[in-house]
């Protein structure tokens, strides 16, 4: 751990407003990433997302300094997704419904859901468009423990190791885990892909 | 999609291509596994489809939290403690410590000229009166 890293740590043990700001504005989109991708659904991910950041200033006395801080921080957002998962599994009246997929998807105003640049074609910003929205619904689609790997990985870039740290999965599972999630998201998007060409 | 069915899978073999992709493996262990790619069919269809599923996830685009996410963040946090959860801030985030440390130094300043100008003041330096010269002795 860097000793900017532990200074501010101790600052936020002091319950400094200043480094709870600045922790949030340094990891809030990488952990929006992984609620949003884990949750499809905006609104949901950002409430997840909040959630996880007061977590953290809550329980920051008890992260041990055993591991990288990003890492704590990253496995408290996946135990977040995965209790919302059941929470909402449970209420199957509340409709996350494909307009809202959409909707999330679709953002590329001022909120910025989508934060690549569009391509430069009408055409093709369609294209692009409509392949992030399936990929969102594939991503939703995988199993949990599958979703996880790939979110983690794909979407955040983690190494195999901190996966590993994060999720508490033996090495090997993860990677095997991670190809089958990666093979069923490609045969699914695929089909897509040729059913529409048809 | 010639990839093979996901029960055909055998997790070892993933694990090794897949460090093998990673640029995990070194010396003979790399060269090992280069010779099972070239040699083995199961080993190649896995190298295959690994490579493949990396380009086709490689353009993942990222989703940004909204502007205002550290202002609500730190807002629901103060309303549901009632303003007591971050440290109390008795002189602020916003002490001009420049401007403090200005008029300290004109207020030590302004003491130190008057106790020197005072009439009683312990900085004024009085000069001691010269010692009376010694008297002459005495006439006879």
């Amino acid at each position: 751990m860097s000793e900017l890293e532990r200074s501010l740590l101790r600052r936020l043990r002091d319950r400094d407003e200043r480094a709870f700001r600045e922790l949030i504005q340094e990891h809030r989109d990488r952990v929006f990433n992984i609620t949003f991708r884990m949750l499809g659904n905006r609104a949901e991910a950002e409430d997840v997302a909040q959630e996880v950041f007061i977590a953290v200033f809550k329980t920051i006395d008890d992260f041990r300094e055993e591991s990288k801080f990003s890492t704590w921080l990253y496995r408290v957002a996946v135990n977040h997704c995965k209790n919302r998962i059941k929470y909402l599994a449970r209420r199957p009246a509340l409709d996350r419904s494909r307009e809202e997929m959409d909707e999330t998807t679709h953002g590329t105003g001022v909120n910025g859901t989508i934060g690549a640049p569009l391509p430069s074609s009408p055409q093709k910003a369609l294209e692009s468009k409509q392949m992030e929205k399936l990929m969102q619904e594939a991503i939703a689609n995988l199993e949990e423990d599958q979703r996880i790997v790939v979110v983690l990985r794909d979407v955040e870039d983690l190494s195999i190791e901190e996966i590993c740290e994060i999720t508490g999965l033996p090495d090997g599972t993860v990677k095997s885990r991670l190809h089958r999630a990666r093979l069923v998201l490609r045969k699914r998007l695929q089909r897509h892909i040729e059913d529409r060409h048809e | 999609m010639s990839e093979a069915a996901e029960d055909d899978i055998d997790d070892e073999v993933v694990a090794k291509v897949s460090d093998y992709l990673d640029g995990l493996l070194k010396g003979t262990e790399r060269n090992d596994v280069a010779k099972k790619i070239e040699s083995d069919p199961v080993w190649k269809q896995t190298h295959a489809d690994m490579v493949e599923n990396r380009k086709f996830m490689s353009g993942m685009q990222k989703a940004h939290a909204p502007p205002t996410f550290t202002e609500d963040v730190t807002g629901t946090i103060n309303k549901r403690s009632k303003g007591r959860f971050f440290a109390r801030k008795t002189l602020g985030d916003r002490v001009p410590f420049n401007a403090l440390l200005i008029v300290a130094i004109i207020a030590m300043a302004a003491v130190g000229y008057l106790m020197w100008s005072s009439q009683t003041g312990s900085l004024k330096v009085e000069k001691k009166p010269a010692p009376p010269p010694p008297a002459p002795p005495p006439v006879r």
